[in-house]
């Protein structure tokens, strides 16, 4: 299809480079530096979508972020983007685009019968209906309603594309390359700040780029030029385009999504494919414009309706043109700029002033031009369905109130301009309550509360003169205060139109019998009876306006329709505006993808994974891993076609009756060091800690100041004034956190330092009969007889020339030993103890036979230690000193702590001996009792006894010390099962705990 | 993001800090007695208001030291930080 | 009162919508009433509404500071469950799922409860167990729950993570069939139509500024509007708690946080169930419009303030991602934030106080919306009983004293973890 709009002397687009895309199929033609919609449009191409609720045809609206209408689907790459605005997206070659939310065809589409019924469907229908019969909703109305919904088509694929992050820290950040942006990054700069200047477009210039005006006897778009390039050549300056500043949070915290890639055919080597910024300014300079304001009026959604400063980018900046038998719609001087520019290149426009007599200088020249105007005329209807085919005009009375003379006159286009708002979205997520101005009938900034200013047509400066000197002010002012430099630089001339004002007008009257739909919000199908009818049912706060007509709530956000809604509301309700007030923004400004936000942590690097100085030796070794938290741990060593269960009772088998070999290496460890180390841990823990000997350890419990469990493990008496503490893996964080708070904040006065070793040592626990033996060999100058190194005790030794530390404690109930080295030998010491053990018939076992071993001993971990155990239900209440306070004592003795019949950890047997008791089972005394069921408590954690070869559980059951004996059920619904069990003590193997002292 | 000024380390972004809530609470001394709803009180009662908060943020990937914000809960504006042993106005 | 019908709606549509009634009428506050309920939330509308429905009481006044509905049920998720693992949790939440599915008959309003199942994910077997505890504690609450294996979970949400470029596999589910979502705005919307069509004044707009307390009895409030006399004043008001707990000498087990959630832009469906991912904290939905709803932990530090800060969101979002990579390609459209009023247990308060005549609704951490029906049943009959209800016994303010806490999680008073 040739380029039928195109326009042959005017347009920054790269004419020498011509670009191929397809649309909905079909190849189409542009030229580099088009967008979609441009090149769409210089094909003549107005149809591209379908609304949300009426599926009525959807053309182009704006010319960039505000666009509500054309949401595409692309193509890139292989990859699929719902969702693309074809206004910002840039055309490449081969880019695939089509529309969504339409079927079979945007041109025919099967859900525009619902703009035929749109009688029955107002704001709010649904809450009125599809409620009989009840089951309906879910089964037959909703998901026939959702089959309507969305845009476009999510992929399912995992996303190629990389996404970064940057972190960057500046004087000023200023956000949008317009007259204020440029000008005062330039005063700024040159007073030695250093400046971030963001611009959401390809171009950068903003209104510059498309307004007919002079700078220091330049063109608007050669001063920008000038500027950005001198800017650009700054090293105090970072200048970026297709970046938009989203979100201004909390000190002075702004993000900025930068698109570098996107407008590409593919991401480049070595390039993401988007760029996220978390700016630091010490100042933020707003000067992201204004956005026009439609004119509603009725089927003022009929594609070829749109803004009129579109329609003159569409012409400046990309050398297209939006009709050729344009009709200018405006209530202010700004249409005249348009309608002059169509003149210009040739097209004969009309002008419709909504305004009785106005005079300036634009008026003037278009008059002289011979442009053809009519004031005190409204468009009453656009006309045609697909594309304006003409309008329904008419003169309106001074009062605004009355038509007369209602004529139609052909178009191809309806060019609206019904003012402008400042876009004060940063202005307003930074805090700042924007205050309204009657002047300019729209909310600007009003006091800053954070580090920031807007300027510019942001802040309702609409003049050129006004907004240069005032960006050039408040660059130097704002510069000057952080680098106390005294650099300013002089204003040029500004040479610009002087315009007249603008008519508060905005809403035309239904002529008498007639019943159009005046949009509102144009993606949504927000219309004007649609807010009436919200009102009329006394949905009357903004908040309840906006929600029940889901006005402004569509992907666009309301740049176009929120004020025209707000001054609606205010018109019904009798009321001035900012009586109605408006709902606040947040961020994003524009829609950010998810996949910047998120950055690099993705796939396997969601979250950072650790492991230990023996985990290549696993791997080699047919380790299957288990996360723990972020650490990876051996499960169990797979040999040949075991399962998990096999391996871990021939692990465990091996730890009763050999020896086996445990990486420990992921507990928590800290140094706990000071001469009132021994009197902290006092404190800390609930048994006695004064009187541990040098070279001894002590297992040892912690509670929160609530009585609950936090955490156990063995403490160690390195030397008179250093302890070595282990946590659980879990809690290591939380306990050195736990530690520094009563040392920093409760009791300062302790001389004690805390600080986490976990890093710096590379454990190994050896447990089992054999494991003396091992040792002996392993370490030929210690002697580790049971006088030597008695359970509990601790002697340092020489591995190999290594130094170690071994530790004789028991998690497995066996005689055990735990020998630690710097984790750069962690690797040798494995290699050392499996190859000194072969004789002992060693093996290496994994964190599931573990839980076997500490099961089967009534060993607590973390299945029983959950959070809301208090030592008692662990049977742990031995450990409770009467004598001492320790943290969390005083809450022991809470009513509920003591009653009689509190839950206490319990063993559990399957009457057959054979049935596994699925973890998470419930104790039962009636498995047929009426539900809901009382439960007597939970399986905590269940393993196959290697030593008694039958299954085993933990249980913690209400009063569970009398109820050892009783014959009850487990039950676990969720599988089906109802196992009758028998329940005795939770230490099943060697209760008098002989082996470890062996 | 808040920008928080750690009185050992200068201002560093609320990423290395961990929160740690009302700074005004005081244990009772160890030992001592003290009724149960005075215990109760300190371990479940804390300060919550709109407006000014003295509360605790943990340098957890800074100096580890623990140390006072005085922040607004409604603006998250940062009048003041101090360090642990710090007395606070 | 007009009822809601297609045939009223086809009726109406011929004449042009221009004969709707209110919704909800804009009375003038009366100089008194048996009941005064602070807040025109959730919990407060059904409050009123049930008040008048169950106990017949209809001299009651909501009173709102800004416009009903604007606090948490304006502002969440929409998720609607009782897979809780403590009976006290369980039991009342069930109650609740009992209201939910009768609720659009019941209010005449379309509240488009849609129980499409929550999928709570597993990645370890350790967490299975976990569920399972959580699952079978249900069961044998008389609440359904199944559990999934992975082949089970990869058939009802394909989109999840089944590649082996993930750190943290799934491992299968815990899965409430009837669990779902609803249409927020029309919960409050429903209530209050009900409420005030039975008599209830909604009264928006009106702060209260403070308490008449005479002999340890409430005689009334005080508030921007006068002052206004009352036998029974029930606080129902979330975050704002605190607040009015101050005027009162009340230091409660609650603080207050903030909550962020946000919204995709609008796809064509694809994901049926809630599901949540289970080594983090991060949950989604997708909604009617197909905006896909997203939430996940609170930004963690107290906070009366609505505005959140980006690193939360991105670390919900990475943790999305995680879970269902799609995600990336979408854009994030839309962000709120809520002040949650989190208790000292992660579970609600719903008594009397040691002031005669004084009820408190709070302590509802981010499970407020979904508690609203039950919430507001069992306030109203504490309220018009003044004795708790068996269904909120639990929910006492003692249980801070005597040890019976509700602790879900495990996580004790570090309320801003979650």
């Amino acid at each position: 299809m040739s380029q039928d709009f195109r326009l042959d002397n005017i347009g920054m687009v790269n004419r020498d480079k011509k670009i191929s895309f397809t649309f909905n199929g079909k190849k189409y033609f542009g030229y580099e530096g088009d967008t979609i919609a441009s090149a769409l449009i210089a094909n003549g191409v107005h149809l591209v979508g379908r609304s949300f609720k009426y599926h009525r045809p959807r053309g182009f609206f704006g010319v960039g972020v505000d666009e509500p209408y054309a949401i595409l689907q692309l193509e890139r790459n292989n990859e699929r983007d719902p969702n693309i605005r074809a206004t910002e997206q840039e055309i490449f070659e081969g880019l695939e685009v089509k529309s969504v939310n339409c079927w079979p065809s945007v041109n025919f589409d099967i859900g525009a019968i619902n703009n035929f019924l749109k009688m029955f469907f107002p704001a709010g229908f649904y809450y009125k209906t599809f409620m009989w019969p009840p089951s309906f909703w879910y089964k037959i109305y909703e998901p026939f309603i959702r089959m309507a919904a969305g845009f476009g088509e999510a992929s399912i694929k995992h996303d190629k594309e990389r996404y970064e992050h940057k972190y960057e820290y500046c004087d000023l950040l200023i956000t949008g390359s317009g007259p204020s942006g440029l000008a005062s990054a330039y005063a700024a700069a040159k007073n030695g700040a250093r400046v971030i200047l963001a611009e959401d477009k390809p171009r950068y210039g903003g209104s510059l780029l498309t307004s007919d005006v002079n700078i220091g006897n330049q063109t608007g778009v050669e001063w920008s030029e000038k500027i950005i390039t001198e800017l650009k050549s700054m090293s105090n300056v970072i200048v970026k385009n297709r970046s938009q500043v989203f979100g201004y949070y909390d000190h002075n915290m702004l993000v900025m999504s930068e698109r570098i890639s996107d407008h590409l055919p593919q991401t480049q080597k070595y390039l993401p494919k988007q760029r996220l910024w978390y700016i630091r300014a010490k100042e933020v300079l707003i000067s992201s414009g204004s956005i026009e304001r439609p004119l509603v009026f009725g089927n003022n959604d009929t594609p070829g309706v749109m803004l009129s400063s579109a329609a003159k980018e569409y012409m400046k900046v990309y050398g297209v043109l939006v009709g050729k038998k344009p009709l200018i719609f405006t209530n202010n001087d700004s249409g005249y700029e348009t309608a002059i520019e169509f003149k210009k290149n040739g097209v004969n426009p009309l002008i419709l002033d909504t305004r009785k007599e106005p005079s300036s200088d634009i008026v003037t020249e278009a008059k002289n031009l011979g442009i053809e105007i009519k004031f005190s005329h409204v468009v009453v209807a656009a006309k045609g369905y697909k594309k304006v085919k003409s309008a329904d005009i008419a003169k309106i009375s001074d009062n605004k109130k009355d038509l007369s003379n209602i004529e139609n006159i052909e178009c191809d286009c309806i060019c609206v301009s019904g003012f402008w708002t400042p876009s004060i979205h940063l202005a307003s997520q930074s805090g700042n309550k924007s205050e309204f101005n009657e002047k300019i009938d729209a909310f600007i900034p009003k006091k800053s509360k954070q580090k920031e200013n807007t300027i510019g047509s942001a802040n309702g400066k609409f003049t050129l003169e006004e907004t240069i000197n005032e960006a050039f002010d408040k660059g130097y002012e704002v510069s000057n205060k952080i680098t106390e430099n005294n650099n300013k630089v002089s204003m040029p001339t500004v040479v610009e139109k002087k315009s007249s004002e603008h008519d508060k007008f905005w809403c035309v009257p239904l002529p008498k019998g007639k019943s159009y739909k005046r949009f509102l919000d144009f993606q949504n199908d927000v219309a004007v009876t649609d807010i009436e009818l919200a009102l009329r049912e006394g949905f009357r706060s903004i908040e309840h306006v906006k929600r029940y007509t889901t006005l402004g709530m569509a992907t666009d956000q309301g740049k176009t329709s929120n004020l025209n809604g707000l001054q609606l509301v205010s018109d019904i309700e009798n009321k001035v505006v900012p009586q109605v007030g408006h709902t606040t923004f947040r961020p994003p400004y524009t829609p950010v993808s998810i996949g910047a936000i998120v950055g690099r942590e993705v796939g396997k690097h969601s979250k950072p994974t650790r492991k230990s100085p023996m985990h290549e030796w696993h791997e080699k070794n047919n380790a299957v891993f288990v996360d723990a938290g972020v650490w990876l741990r051996p499960r169990y060593y797979k040999q040949g076609n075991e399962t998990l269960f096999e391996a871990s009772k021939r692990e465990a088998k091996n730890v009763r009756k050999n020896v086996g070999v445990c990486d420990v290496t992921t507990l928590g460890k800290i140094d706990v060091k000071g001469p009132d180390a021994a009197e902290f841990l006092n404190r800390v823990y609930t048994n006695a800690w004064l009187k541990l000997p040098v070279g001894k350890a002590r297992y040892g419990v912690m509670l929160r100041e609530d009585g609950i469990v936090m955490d156990d493990g063995t403490t160690t008496r390195i030397s008179e004034n250093h302890y070595h503490m282990t946590t659980t893996t879990a809690q290591a964080a939380n306990v050195l956190s736990h530690l520094e708070y009563y040392l920093q904040l409760v009791w300062p006065g302790l001389n004690v330092n805390v600080v986490s070793t976990t890093e710096q040592w590379a454990g190994a626990a050896i447990a089992g009969p054999n494991s003396r033996a091992l040792l002996t060999k392993l370490f030929p100058n210690s002697d580790v007889s049971n006088e030597g190194l008695p359970f509990m005790g601790y002697k340092e030794g020489d591995l190999f020339g290594i130094p170690a530390k071994i530790y004789r404690i028991s998690f497995s109930g066996e005689l055990a030993y735990e020998v630690n080295v710097e984790s750069d030998h962690g690797n040798f010491m494995w290699e050392k103890i499996i190859e000194v053990g072969k004789e002992f018939q060693i093996q290496p076992y994994g964190t599931e036979a573990l839980s076997t071993l500490r099961i089967e001993m009534g060993h607590v971990a973390g299945s029983e230690l959950d959070g809301r155990t208090i030592p008692h239900d662990a049977s742990l209440e031995g450990l409770v000193s009467k004598k001492k306070d320790f943290i969390g004592k005083r809450s022991l003795s809470r009513s509920s702590f003591t009653k009689p019949d509190r839950e206490k950890i319990v063993g559990v047997v399957p009457l057959d001996k054979t049935t596994s008791i699925p973890e998470g089972s419930y104790i039962v005394k009636d498995p047929k009792a009426k539900l809901p069921n009382p439960k007597l408590g939970h399986v905590s954690a269940s393993c196959w006894s290697v030593e008694y070869d039958n299954p085993f559980s933990l249980a913690i059951i209400k009063d569970g010390k009398n109820m050892i004996g009783q014959k009850l059920f487990a039950m676990s619904p969720l599988k089906n099962k109802t196992i009758p069990v028998e329940i005795v003590s939770s230490h099943y193997v060697d209760p008098e705990g002989k082996r470890v002292r062996a | 993001m808040l920008y928080i000024f750690c009185p050992h380390c200068g201002s560093r972004s609320q990423n290395e800090f961990a929160y740690g809530g009302d700074a005004t609470v005081k244990r009772p001394e160890l030992n001592k007695e003290v009724s149960d709803q005075e215990w109760d009180n300190f371990v479940y009662l804390r300060k919550s208001p709109r407006g000014k908060h003295l509360e605790l943020w943990h340098h957890i990937s800074g100096c580890r030291q623990w140390i006072k914000v005085e922040r607004d809960t409604s603006t998250h504006e940062i009048f003041k930080t101090y360090k642990a042993d710090e007395l606070t106005e | 009162m007009q009822k809601y019908s297609v045939f009223s709606l086809i009726k109406n549509a011929f004449s042009d919508h221009q004969n709707w009634e209110v919704a909800w009428k804009d009375p003038t506050p009366k100089k008194e009433y048996d009941v005064i309920i602070i807040g025109g939330g959730g919990h407060g509308l059904a409050t009123a509404y049930y008040l008048a429905k169950e106990h017949n009481i209809t001299n009651v006044a909501i009173i709102e500071k800004g416009w009903i509905g604007g606090g948490n049920v304006g502002r969440n998720t929409t998720i609607i469950r009782s897979n809780y693992m403590h009976d006290d949790n369980a039991l009342f939440s069930e109650f609740g799922m009992d209201l939910w599915r009768k609720m659009s008959q019941d209010l005449n309003y379309n509240v488009m409860f849609s129980p499409r199942g929550i999928i709570n994910l597993a990645h370890s077997d350790a967490q299975m167990n976990a569920y399972s505890r959580r699952g079978n504690s249900m069961r044998l609450n008389g609440i359904d729950a199944v559990l999934l294996s992975r082949e089970e979970v990869q058939k009802r949400i394909p989109m999840a993570d089944f590649s082996d470029n993930v750190r943290f596999p799934i491992f299968g589910g815990l899965m409430q069939p009837s669990a779902g979502t609803a249409r927020h705005d029309a919960v409050a919307w429903g209530y209050a139509r009900q409420a005030d069509s039975m008599g209830v004044d909604i009264i928006q707009n009106c702060e209260v500024t403070g308490f008449d307390v005479t002999n340890g009895k409430i005689v009334g409030v005080r508030t921007s509007r006068g002052d206004i006399k009352a036998k029974k004043v029930g606080l129902c008001v979330a975050g704002s708690t605190n607040i009015l707990a101050e005027m009162l000498n009340m230091t409660l087990p609650i603080e207050t946080h903030l909550l962020q959630a946000c919204v995709s832009e609008p796809v064509k469906p694809l994901l049926d169930h809630v599901v949540t991912f289970g080594a983090g904290h991060f949950y989604c939905s997708q909604s009617d419009k197909g905006e896909m709803v997203m939430g996940g932990d609170l930004d963690g530090y107290n906070s009366y303030s609505q505005r959140g800060n980006l690193p939360t969101l991105q670390h919900v979002l990475t943790e999305g991602i995680a879970m269902f990579p799609f995600l990336s390609k979408l854009k994030m459209l839309r962000t709120w934030g809520g002040i949650m009023d989190m208790s000292m247990d992660g579970s609600p308060i719903i008594d009397k106080t040691h002031i005669d005549g004084l009820y408190l609704n709070c302590g509802w951490c981010y499970g407020g919306f979904k508690a609203t029906p039950a919430s507001g049943w069992t306030f109203a009959h504490t309220i018009a009983q003044d004795r708790v209800h068996e269904l909120n016994a639990g929910y006492s303010l003692n249980r801070f004293n005597t040890g019976d806490l509700i602790d879900e999680k495990g996580l004790g008073t570090k309320t801003w973890i979650s």
